[in-house]
């Protein structure tokens, strides 16, 4: 099976030329991985963002429901990745994502 | 001695020639009266490992034939009028992705459903422009039962030279007609098989349609190691889709290009009795075999008549038939439909007076016939 | 897993020109890992598509790819097929490419059980050419040819392609890629017809004005009306009326195939074998 290896130390990475801006791996993500963010040079206006890789579980979701080969998660059995267990945190930070028009709301956290 | 005698059908020696040119594909659906051409396959290609599959109806019978030509076989199919028509839309895909095939029209009286059974020249016209959009198209027509297998064979040639549909036109009477044909034998004929070119270079190095304006598509054959795409819409050179304004226009232009500009290799004509002719007959296909009995008739009473018999319809031999229009008298177009190659001789030979003998009531027109109208120009 | 696709992508075409969050992408590289897995030497593979949107598909490819007219990848795929038995043919077409226009050419091939595998994207819709009605458009939906809402019955391709003859029928959606990829796994090693309708998201065309203008929100109807073929037997018909099951729905390992049975008749004509008569079938009629 051909595989990409993960940048260093990276579970999850993007192709930033592919993304169309889908919203559908943000919504898949259990763990607030991911959200859109505001960019004005792309079709609708939006890109894909990683905003906290720490909380990546590998469950491949994005991966797996990207049409368009923007999004890629480590392979479990790579050397040196470790992928995070899902926190009520993480959980939470996914729910107001996904709330927010799948982006991170401004004033989160503060 | 590489020729035979047969006693055979027109159909048959068709179904023969195929198989002795290298066909390995054909498939069809019952339509009279081409069938024989289906049953004779069905027998002769499994038995040199080809393959003769009766499909669901004429569109599957020809998207099938264009599926295996692609991957690299030779391939054909027989089919009438009604079956033509079917086949339109696709065959406009063969001749736009440059597929060679063979397509047997045996002619059947028309239009729809028409006269199953009885003769009529009625697709001239049709195998002309059977779909929609510009490209050129190739047609041949046999004349007696010996070029029922001669014609065939050139056929599948002539398709792999200029990598698109070419028909060849018989008619009821000739593929149901029984009788004796010279051929050439199956070595000889297998002799004379040119197969379509391949590219053999690097696989990074082959464009299929990214050839000269001048020459047909070089496709490889499937599961060889070049991997490319066929498709119906305009294409680039990768023969991946594309809009491009000149890259569309360059290859309309190169369709018929490959064409017109090498007519030379196409053209095939008889000229029977001309030298001294006062008046010319057109006549191709059963047509032509009373029009040379009519002929001899007249002779015996010294009314000097000629016959001009295109074999190669399409494009039509227009300066050969212009050469003669130019200085013989009286023309006369004997056709088994309402005038199809007389509109063609009339726009070739820019005379308004070319007359013509049209019978379109399923029989065969008799010596008698064109003897009588001869004799009234 | 971060499968590395672009062995089998022809890269100078990407990215396609589907919409974004459109299916059609998350079945290419469902197809792509399938076929990665089989270990199919990408020489030895045919891709043919129809016409619309799931007929770029074959484009994005890199084996032998065939881009055929409407409705006729079956037809041309048979050709490709008993000319080259020992290559793997699959065939991609839409609901309307396959079911409509095709519905003849589909029915035989499943009739002969020849060994292609056909892979339906039902998304309900004719898409390409802006939201018509296709055989598979639900009821009461709004479509730009029935702006009034959808007054045709669907048929269920999956039932169409049991009873026509295909070997192996299964049914997947974009909900679950890895599931998406099992099943296929499952078709591409079956010989004979394999048929497989995969539900995908329209939500440009099918979703915009049926309140589904989102990929999720389309995602979401996918979702509420499949249901796994264990769970979906036990409902009560008038249940069952509104669902569709998904898995591997038909498997037959013992009908025969057409290329092998045309071997036989290679095999009758060259003297290898008798003429094949009613005793060579259980099934006589």
């Amino acid at each position: 099976m051909p595989l990409l290896k993960a940048p260093l130390n990276t579970p999850v990475w993007i192709d930033i030329t592919k993304c169309k801006a889908c919203d559908i791996c943000v919504s898949s993500c259990p763990a607030g991985v991911l959200s859109m963010r505001q960019d004005p040079t792309s079709t609708l206006g939006a890109i894909i963002d990683i905003i906290a890789p720490e909380s990546c579980i590998g469950c491949t979701d994005c991966e797996m429901h990207c049409p368009d080969f923007a999004i890629y998660v480590a392979d479990k059995k790579e050397d040196g990745i470790k992928f995070a267990k899902l926190t009520v945190e993480a959980e939470e930070r996914a729910i107001a994502i996904k709330n927010n028009n799948f982006r991170l709301p401004l004033d989160y956290g503060k | 001695m590489n020729t035979r005698e047969m006693i055979s059908t027109g159909n048959e020696l068709a179904a023969i020639a195929a198989v002795d040119a290298g066909c390995h594909y054909f498939a069809g659906y019952p339509l009279t009266p081409s069938s024989e051409i289906m049953h004779t396959l069905s027998d002769l290609l499994p038995k040199t490992g080809g393959v003769a599959i009766q499909m669901e109806d004429e569109i599957a019978s020809i998207c099938s034939v264009i599926g295996a030509s692609m991957s690299g076989k030779r391939a054909m199919t027989a089919t009438s009028g009604p079956g033509l028509s079917l086949k339109a839309e696709n065959l406009g895909l063969a001749q736009m992705a440059e597929v060679p095939l063979v397509c047997i029209d045996v002619m059947r009286g028309g239009p729809s459903t028409g006269l199953p059974t009885r003769v009529a020249q009625g697709d001239v016209s049709q195998t002309k422009h059977p779909s929609h959009g510009d490209y050129k198209s190739i047609t041949i027509c046999a004349g007696n039962l010996s070029e029922c297998y001669t014609q065939t064979a050139r056929a599948f040639n002539l398709a792999d030279r200029f990598m698109q549909p070419v028909f060849v036109l018989l008619d009821e009477t000739l593929g149901h007609m029984h009788g004796r044909a010279v051929v050439p034998t199956a070595e000889q004929t297998q002799k004379e098989i040119k197969l379509r070119k391949q590219f053999d270079g690097k696989p990074e190095d082959y464009f299929p349609y990214g050839v000269a304006q001048d020459q047909p598509a070089i496709l490889n054959t499937m599961f060889k190691g070049y991997r490319f795409h066929f498709t119906g819409l305009h294409h680039d050179k990768h023969g991946f889709p594309t809009e491009d304004m000149d890259t569309c226009r360059l290859l309309i232009e190169r369709l018929f290009n490959k064409v017109e500009q090498h007519e030379d290799e196409l053209e095939a004509y008889e000229e029977y009795m001309l030298d001294d002719a006062d008046i010319m007959i057109v006549a191709y296909g059963s047509v032509s075999l009373a029009v040379k009995e009519s002929i001899r008739l007249l002779r015996k009473e010294n009314i000097k008549v000629g016959l001009f018999r295109p074999i190669t319809l399409w494009p039509s031999p227009a300066i050969k038939i212009k050469e003669y229009t130019d200085k013989i008298k009286k023309v006369l177009c004997v056709e088994l439909n309402m005038g199809q190659y007389f509109h063609e001789v009339q726009r070739v030979s820019s005379r308004l007076d070319i007359d013509g003998l049209f019978k379109v009531n399923g029989r065969a027109i008799s010596p008698y016939e064109i003897i009588e109208k001869v004799k009234g120009l | 897993m971060a499968f590395d696709y672009n062995k089998y992508l022809r890269l100078e075409k990407m990215p396609t020109l589907w919409c974004w969050g459109c299916g059609d992408g998350v079945i290419l590289k469902a197809v792509i890992r399938a076929i990665d897995k089989m270990g199919w030497k990408q020489d030895d593979v045919c891709v043919v598509s129809g016409i619309g949107c799931s007929g770029r598909f074959s484009s994005y490819l890199d084996f032998n790819t065939v881009h055929t007219t409407h409705g006729r990848t079956v037809a041309y795929a048979t050709g490709i097929k008993l000319a080259n038995p020992d290559k793997h043919v699959i065939c991609v077409a839409g609901d309307g490419d396959a079911l409509a226009i095709g519905g003849n050419h589909t029915i035989h091939g499943c009739r002969r059980n020849i060994d292609i595998h056909m892979i339906v994207i039902n998304n309900f819709i004719y898409g390409l050419t802006n939201s018509q009605t296709s055989p598979t458009t639900p009821r009461g939906m709004w479509t730009v040819s029935q702006k009034a809402g959808n007054i045709d019955p669907t048929f269920n391709a999956c039932n169409l392609a049991d009873a026509a003859g295909a070997s192996f029928v299964a049914r997947e959606s974009v909900i679950d890629p890895k599931k998406l990829e099992r099943s296929l796994i499952k078709g591409f090693s079956h010989k004979g017809f394999s048929f497989m309708e995969v539900l995908s998201n329209c939500h440009i065309n099918l979703g915009r004005k049926n309140k589904m203008a989102s990929a999720m929100e389309n995602l979401d109807w996918i979702d509420s009306i499949t249901m796994a073929k264990m769970k979906f037997d036990k409902l009560t018909e008038d249940e069952q009326l509104n669902f569709l099951p998904t898995g591997v729905l038909k498997e037959d390992t013992e009908a025969s195939e057409y290329c092998e049975m045309y071997q036989e008749i290679k095999d009758v004509h060259q003297g290898k074998r008798a003429k094949i008569t009613q005793n060579d079938f259980d099934k006589k009629i």
